[in-house]
């Protein structure tokens, strides 16, 4: 699968703007803020039909101006996908895919695999569990159209299940019944995206193992846990206990939304023991090991974007990274680098082609031809 | 736009406070109005004023209705133990447009949704209670939109209503496109009506 052309239309800084992408290695260079990110996050975008940066629609708009639009033309299996992006201030977005508009959004999803990997992504380890459950929920929809369905069909329930509560304190009354029927109806989609997500740790496991031991080359052993409180008890029985709770709170306290990840290093807590190069090696790793999942499962390699990765990795660790993805044939692959000679000095010492892109105040300046390292 | 008249100005601006009209629409409008009999316009207004006045809401269904019952609810042919469970008005004109159902109407007037700020308490639910006992209703079908507020408003009434003698049964869901009944066209709304489903709760 791969991307061949992009086209940007009053997204973030780009007011209008065409590329033609080269099938393995792409390379963004220039300045901070000159707009680098925003191509890898319009690629993203065209794949999950939202911003990596979490970054409402109104905010991905040129400055001043009332939509944008995105333009990707794909290849995967011998066929040919067009899709666009509109997106308008005041009005539903629209997908469309070869012409046609999606009904639902999410029925986009899992057609074009993509990972991002971003400076960022320590918050994996060092945050709150909300990041690695969006870590979860963004491999698992991607694989699966039923676990999406069920995630949202899950989000609100509970958003109305604690909108009740809320309202229930407020008018100082309890009902009892409006409840029980929020619970029977969160039961379906919780045990369903339970079991996937502790069938997916099952699989995350070695892949992270193996990943860590590639980038790190250190001996030790690393591990992550899958915690939920279904794993104990069913769903139904957890709610009725916590029922005096949720009505104190005015908020649902047990669920599948309170899940989590537990990260190991040796036997101890990532968190508190590992160094940051590990910490780095690890987060690393885990992306890694989501690509090679959705590889894997997919029969088919996700676009790979990095962002600035190389201002965060010191420069052997990203030698490493480089020769795993050109020996172990990754797909295409986007890169951003503030410094366009520390890239090429590192995409040289190999076989392959690679396109260049030098970006400027929300333009590309210069396409430079493929260059053949030797 | 520029007007010479303040009261042309003041009707176009009324018009245009519709929804679905533009000024340009109103204008037209009004400027129809204009090149007609004034009696014309009286009849218009005054036909939005009676409406706006005298509109009730049935006592028994909660439809519009010109008298303390409504048309349908009055009618002696229409099934009298039979009732359709729907959201509003509109959904009771759609459902009448396929001429398929021959029973009566119970409008909830919404679907349940906390986060919009409706309780349960903010529908037609009690007296949708209590009419199954004094109408001695032996079937109940829900006309509700198939969305996630529609099941739980669903799947609570089905609760609420365990104890008691009568048949639920919804219509196909996923018929309407676009989500809400109106939209459906008649013959698959019709088909979907007469070819409802008994009622089962999830996971039975
Ligand atoms: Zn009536």
């Amino acid at each position: 699968m791969r991307l061949l052309t992009l086209k940007l239309t009053q997204f973030k800084n780009y007011t209008s703007q065409g590329l033609q992408l080269a099938p393995r290695i792409n390379c963004f260079v220039g300045k901070n803020g000159m707009g680098k990110t925003n191509l890898l996050d319009a690629i993203y975008y065209l794949c999950m039909c939202k911003s990596q940066q979490s970054l409402s629609d109104a905010h991905l708009t040129l400055h001043g101006e009332a939509f944008f639009r995105l333009e990707g033309h794909f290849y995967k299996n011998q066929k040919r996908y067009r899709i666009v992006a509109k997106v308008q201030a005041r009005k539903r977005k629209v997908i469309e895919c070869n012409d046609v508009a999606y009904p639902k959004l999410i029925d986009h999803i899992g057609l074009l695999p993509v990972v991002m990997i971003v400076p960022d992504d320590t918050r994996l380890a060092t945050e709150g569990s909300e990041d690695r459950r969006r870590f979860l929920n963004n491999t698992l929809s991607q694989l699966d159209p039923r676990y999406l369905r069920d995630l949202v069909q899950y989000n609100r329930l509970l958003k109305q299940r604690n909108a009740a509560l809320k309202q229930m304190g407020a008018e100082r009354r309890f009902d009892a019944a409006l409840l029980a029927t929020y619970d029977e109806q969160l039961l379906a989609p919780a045990t369903y995206l339970h079991q996937q997500r502790a069938a997916f740790q099952t699989q995350l496991v070695p892949a992270l193992q193996a990943h860590y031991a590639a980038i790190s080359g250190g001996q030790e052993q690393v591990s992550c846990t899958y915690r939920s409180a279904l794993s104990e008890s069913n769903l139904a029985d957890l709610l009725v206990a916590a029922r005096e709770k949720d009505r104190i709170l005015q908020r649902t306290t047990v669920g599948i939304h309170r899940d989590d990840l537990l990260f190991q290093i040796g036997e101890y807590p990532l968190k508190k023991y590992a160094s940051q190069g590990q910490l780095k090696s690890f987060v690393l790793a885990l992306k890694l090991a989501q690509y090679a999942i959705l590889r894997g499962e997919k029969k088919e390699s996700p676009l790979l974007l990095l962002d600035d990765i190389f201002d965060k990795l010191d420069p052997s660790r990203v030698r490493q990274l480089i020769e795993l993805l050109i020996e172990q044939e990754f797909g295409q692959v986007f890169i951003t680098d503030t410094d366009e000679h520390r890239l090429a000095s590192i995409l040289n010492q190999f076989t392959v082609d690679y396109r260049k892109f030098r970006v400027a105040q929300g333009q590309i300046i210069d396409a430079a031809p493929d260059e053949k390292a030797q | 736009m520029n007007f010479s008249s303040k009261l042309i100005e003041e009707a176009v601006s009324a018009f245009a406070s519709l929804p679905g009209i533009g000024k340009k629409t109103a204008l037209r409008l009004v400027l129809h109005l204009m090149s007609q009999e004034r009696e014309i316009t009286d009849q218009f207004a005054e036909a939005l004023t009676q409406m706006r006045h005298n509109i009730k809401t049935c006592q028994r269904c909660h439809n519009l209705s010109d008298d303390v019952l409504c048309n349908i609810c009055r009618d002696p042919r229409r099934e009298p133990h039979t009732l359709c469970v729907v959201e509003g008005v509109r959904d009771i004109m759609a459902i009448e447009e396929t001429a398929q159902y021959r029973g009566t109407y119970h409008i909830l007037g919404g679907v349940i949704s906390p986060i919009e700020g409706i309780g349960t308490a903010d529908l037609n639910i009690d007296s949708l209670i209590q009419r199954i006992a004094e109408d001695q209703i032996k079937e109940i079908i829900m006309a509700i939109s198939p969305t996630i507020e529609g099941d739980t408003t669903i799947f609570f009434l089905s609760k609420k209503l365990a104890d008691q003698e009568v048949k639920i049964s919804t219509i196909a869901r996923g018929v309407s496109f676009g989500g809400e009944l109106e939209y459906a066209d008649e013959l698959t709304l019709g088909r979907s009506i007469v070819a409802r489903v008994p009622y089962r709760a999830k996971g039975e």
